[in-house]
């Protein structure tokens, strides 16, 4: 019990981190002077500071929307797969339960982009809304098909199968279920080739153009759900694509796991340094890819049993 | 020694392409009766004859469409002596060809003769790309684009024959071994297959690529355009040659087919030729100039060979076969001279030839118009009395005799549609349009002539007992 | 390990089957005739095949290096069109592809109670077959029907070398000397030549 709440709370806090060394790592490899790992610790107490300001031509939605886009996100921390052998787990949350928790967060956001009656918002709304129509039922098929293959449909129990015996038979079809979530992983979190967190141009803005009305505790928290966003969708890749270093002690485990973050965490910043950011009309063409990836995962493990 | 003898005239022609001088295409057309003497050779040697191993095996079925083959071969090279009297060709292009058309005759023989699945298929990859090239002589944008086409189109067919064929070889591998490449083993093990569905798959695919080739179901139109866009005499290749390549390939394939599962390969070839002869009817019926009406024909009886085959009636597909690897080249050379005033001048192709060359020429090429519609006394006629008479006494023995004799209704009235049409072309041919004078040349009435009398040949009594003791 | 880079040959081609870019479709390509070289190589090595062991340094050397870097000189020669969209919008290829690739699985399933070995091998080469024909039929440029049909031979060797252990030499031999006067003729094609009478 005390792995599982401690390991909630250190992940919780850990999330600024992992943001910030993304965006370190993006400085190196263009040979910038990196900000410090720290940032995202001294932002978030800047904005806790400053003063709270929202539009008048904006309703009631805009006061409570961003503590529900946060709420369903904490609440999926609860449901991941342990990190330490023996700890505890929930393990009958599947892949539904957490698409679902995934798009209503993303909801409030979209209403949260309507609500400022700004141009930008409402076009920001619009894009994400085209963007995570595409990213769901590519979500639910990969990790449905995972949770299959590791015999279990409950997340949590899924990867702790997957770490106590990996199914070498069911090679290929992990491998394209790999692919899939890595590209969803780029998707739903507003990575480069499909949505530049840094810029706020009109022409190249998704998720900044939803919080563009925002300040203070209000853009603490939606910056706060973005990291922790980042967080679940790394720590799922991990425990459930790369199930190594389960069974080690207690500080070991909990080592290799943060190694893991780190390590997908520096595949996208990457990725992010060697891609263009893709026209909003050519995000189907790579969203359309996850999609059949996921599926062609689950048909080839359902069909032919590879 | 006798696979030297028989790709000597081949690698002649190829050193002789690269003459400069013009008198040289007489020793080109030379070379190629040169390729008759090992075939007429090997005709008269005891069958089955192996030339390579087990690898190629020369037995009646692959010498009778060498011999076919060869004599279509000699045809075309002597019209193709005067090709620059009719359009405009290069030396360097006529010379071009003759190298491709050396290469095509290697890749021919292997195919042929061959025992082995995987060498009749490298054949004929061969005799495939090398006519690509031929098709290019003709320096138009539209000879071009087809060249294209038929190579995209060409290679989908060649890799889908090859995928049948790893196939087939896959499910015959538990019993055969390595061997499981050669035809008659295949054949005499037919019933042990572990497998049949693998087969059958197999099979499904070969004849899937196979018939793409021969301008069957969804890809009608595709020779029909190449022939249109290349000279007369690749397409009198195309018709005569290439296809017997690919039409003795199933007919080895489909006899192994027979042994696995007939009912199988029967509804299959049965309604994939019938929906051919349907649409091909109706495409000849609009046909409005000679080379297309000439390659769609050619696929309607295709077609008809393809189903007597498969109906129990070697006999008639072979006869039919033989008739038609005659007259449609003949047919197609001829084109160049009823060509003579414009592509889309049918009517009066037939008149205004003087002095007595264009006598015979007149009286042969209407002759061989009335043939290949099967008036009697052309081959065609029997043959297709044969076949259909074969598939209502297959039909007897099954329960399907009501719908056996329907389709054959069916396609005899499809059938009439192309009897009416060319009917109609003779005689606005023979009758109608003005008198032009036509220039004929002694090599072309040579090849016609010599085309008549194979096909006379055909019908004496000798040959059709050999062709009966084929199958 | 069979599975994983039999999982990514079918990954790289649905890939190709997507992108816009010349030079990426090369990429691609020479990702899947790697892939194919890498498996025969480990086949080969677990069976004890010489032959196969040859055959697949051959295909890397060949298919994976050399086809990609002549294909790239003749587009810098002839100046092809490097921007090739698809003819069918993505919302139909997203559903296309999965319904070829339900229908081939569907198609080979019988084979699975037949052969109890490398069933699924067979089905993989046939869905690689239809996916190629798919590329090659939904762009009109001709260097991305030229790609298709090298992609269509990759699925053809696959098929070759795990559904039946390996073929006769002399049949892969064949083939390889095939594809390169298939080269041949493509670059023979490409001089456009004037009317020369």
């Amino acid at each position: 019990m005390i792995y599982y709440f401690a390991s909630i709370v250190v992940l919780i806090l850990f999330a600024p981190i992992l943001l910030s060394y993304m965006k370190a790592t993006k400085m190196v490899l263009l040979f910038k002077r990196p900000i410090s790992l720290m940032q995202g610790y001294r932002d978030f107490s800047k904005l806790m500071q400053k003063e709270t300001i929202i539009s008048e031509e904006s309703s009631a939605i805009s006061r409570w929307a961003p503590f529900l886009v946060l709420s369903p996100l904490i609440v999926i921390m609860f449901f991941l797969p342990p990190v330490v052998k023996g700890a505890y787990y929930v393990s009958f949350v599947d892949a539904f339960t957490i698409t679902g928790l995934i798009s209503l967060s993303t909801f409030f956001l979209m209403l949260l982009g309507l609500d400022s009656a700004s141009a930008f918002g409402g076009m920001g709304s619009s894009r994400e809304s085209f963007i995570a129509a595409l990213v769901e039922p590519a979500m639910v098929l990969t990790i449905f098909s995972v949770s299959l293959m590791a015999g279990d449909l409950g997340v949590g129990q899924a990867g702790v199968n997957l770490a106590e015996h990996f199914p070498k038979e069911h090679m290929a079809s992990f491998l394209f279920a790999g692919i899939s979530f890595f590209i969803l992983l780029i998707a739903e979190n507003g990575r480069i080739p499909v949505d530049n967190p840094e810029t706020h141009l009109e022409l190249t803005m998704v998720h900044e153009a939803m919080i563009l009305d925002l300040t203070g505790v209000y853009l603490a928290i939606i910056e706060s759900a973005a990291s922790i966003k980042f967080v679940i969708f790394a720590s799922l890749f991990a425990s459930l694509f790369l199930p190594f270093g389960y069974e080690l002690a207690a500080p070991l485990a909990i080592a290799v796991f943060i190694l893991k973050l780190f390590l997908i965490a520096t595949a996208v910043a990457f990725l992010e340094v060697n891609t263009a950011k893709l026209r909003l009309f050519k995000v189907p063409n790579l969203l359309g890819l996850a999609i059949v990836f996921a599926f062609l995962s689950l048909i080839t493990f359902y069909v032919l049993g590879a | 020694m006798m696979l030297s003898l028989l790709l000597l005239p081949a690698f002649i022609m190829f050193g002789v392409s690269f003459i400069k001088k013009t008198k040289a295409k007489y020793l080109l057309a030379f070379t190629s009766f040169l390729i008759l003497l090992p075939i007429v050779k090997l005709f008269l040697l005891p069958k089955p004859y192996n030339i390579l191993g087990s690898y190629l095996i020369a037995d009646k079925l692959d010498t009778y469409v060498l011999l076919v083959s060869s004599i279509v071969g000699i045809g075309v090279t002597l019209a193709l002596l005067t090709l620059d009297k009719h359009v405009k060709v290069s030396p360097n292009a006529y010379r071009r060809f003759y190298r491709f058309f050396a290469i095509f005759w290697v890749g021919l023989i292997f195919s042929m003769l061959s025992n082995h699945m995987g060498i009749y298929w490298i054949g004929l990859e061969l005799a495939t790309l090398s006519t690509v090239y031929m098709i290019k002589t003709n320096y138009t944008p539209a000879a071009h684009k087809e060249a294209w086409n038929y190579m995209i189109v060409g290679a989908i067919a060649i890799s889908l024959v090859l995928f049948g064929i790893i196939l087939m070889y896959a499910s015959a591998k538990p019993i055969l071994g390595e061997d499981a490449m050669n035809f008659d083993l295949l054949l005499a093990h037919a019933k042990d297959i572990p497998s049949p569905f693998l087969f059958e798959m197999g099979f499904a695919i070969t004849t899937l690529g196979m018939f793409i080739k021969m301008g069957f179901f969804p890809m009608n139109l595709w020779l029909a355009n190449i022939e249109r866009a290349s000279f007369y005499p690749v397409a009198a290749l195309f018709s005569g040659i290439l296809e017997s390549a690919v039409v003795i390939g199933f007919f080895r394939f489909s006899k192994i087919a027979m042994e696995v599962n007939y009912n199988h390969l029967f509804i299959f070839v049965f309604v994939y030729t019938i929906l051919t002869i349907f649409i091909v009817a109706f495409l000849i019926y609009r046909a409005k100039d000679f080379m297309r009406l000439f390659s769609l024909s050619g696929v309607e009886h295709m077609a008809l060979i393809v189903m007597f085959w498969v109906s129990g009636a070697p006999f008639a597909a072979l006869l039919h076969f033989g008739a038609h690897a005659f007259l449609k080249p003949a047919l197609f050379l001829s084109t160049g001279v009823l060509e003579s005033n414009g592509k889309y001048k049918i009517a009066g192709a037939l008149r205004g030839y003087k002095g007595f060359k264009g006598g015979v020429f007149w009286f042969l090429v209407s002759l061989f118009l009335l043939a290949i519609i099967s008036l009697p006394p052309s081959p065609m006629f029997f043959s297709e009395l044969y076949g259909f008479g074969a598939m209502i006494t297959t039909a007897k023995e099954s329960d399907h005799m009501l719908a056996m004799i329907a389709a054959v209704l069916f396609l005899l009235v499809l059938l009439s549609i192309i009897f009416y049409r060319f009917v109609a072309i003779y005689q606005s041919m023979k009758y109608e349009g003005e008198e032009s004078e036509k220039e004929v040349y002694s090599s072309e009435l040579f090849a016609l002539v010599i085309f008549a009398i194979s096909l006379v040949g055909l019908l004496l009594p000798q040959t059709l007992d050999y062709l009966r003791s084929i199958s | 390990m069979i599975d994983f880079f039999i999982g990514l040959f079918l990954a790289s081609l649905i890939v190709a089957l997507f992108t816009t870019r010349l030079y990426r479709l090369l990429l691609w390509y020479s990702l899947n005739s790697l892939m194919l070289g890498v498996l025969a190589l480990s086949i080969g090595r677990s069976i004890d095949d010489n032959a196969m062991v040859i055959t697949g340094i051959v295909t890397i050397v060949i298919k994976a290096i050399g086809i990609p870097y002549v294909l790239k000189n003749l587009s810098q020669k002839f100046h092809f069109v490097r921007q090739i969209t698809p003819e069918i919008k993505v919302q139909y290829a997203i559903m296309l592809v999965p319904a070829i690739l339900v229908f081939t699985f569907y198609l080979s399933e019988p084979i699975v109670h037949m052969i109890h070995t490398n069933a699924n091998y067979v089905a993989i080469s046939i869905s690689s077959l239809f996916l190629s024909l798919l590329l090659m039929m939904e762009h009109k440029n001709v260097a991305p029907k030229i790609i298709g049909f090298l992609a269509m031979e990759n699925s053809l060797f696959l098929l070759g070398v795990t559904a039946t252990d390996g073929m006769p030499m002399l049949v892969e031999l064949g083939i390889f000397f095939d594809l390169l006067m298939a080269i041949v003729v493509i670059n023979l094609l490409f001089h456009k030549e004037e009317l020369r009478v």
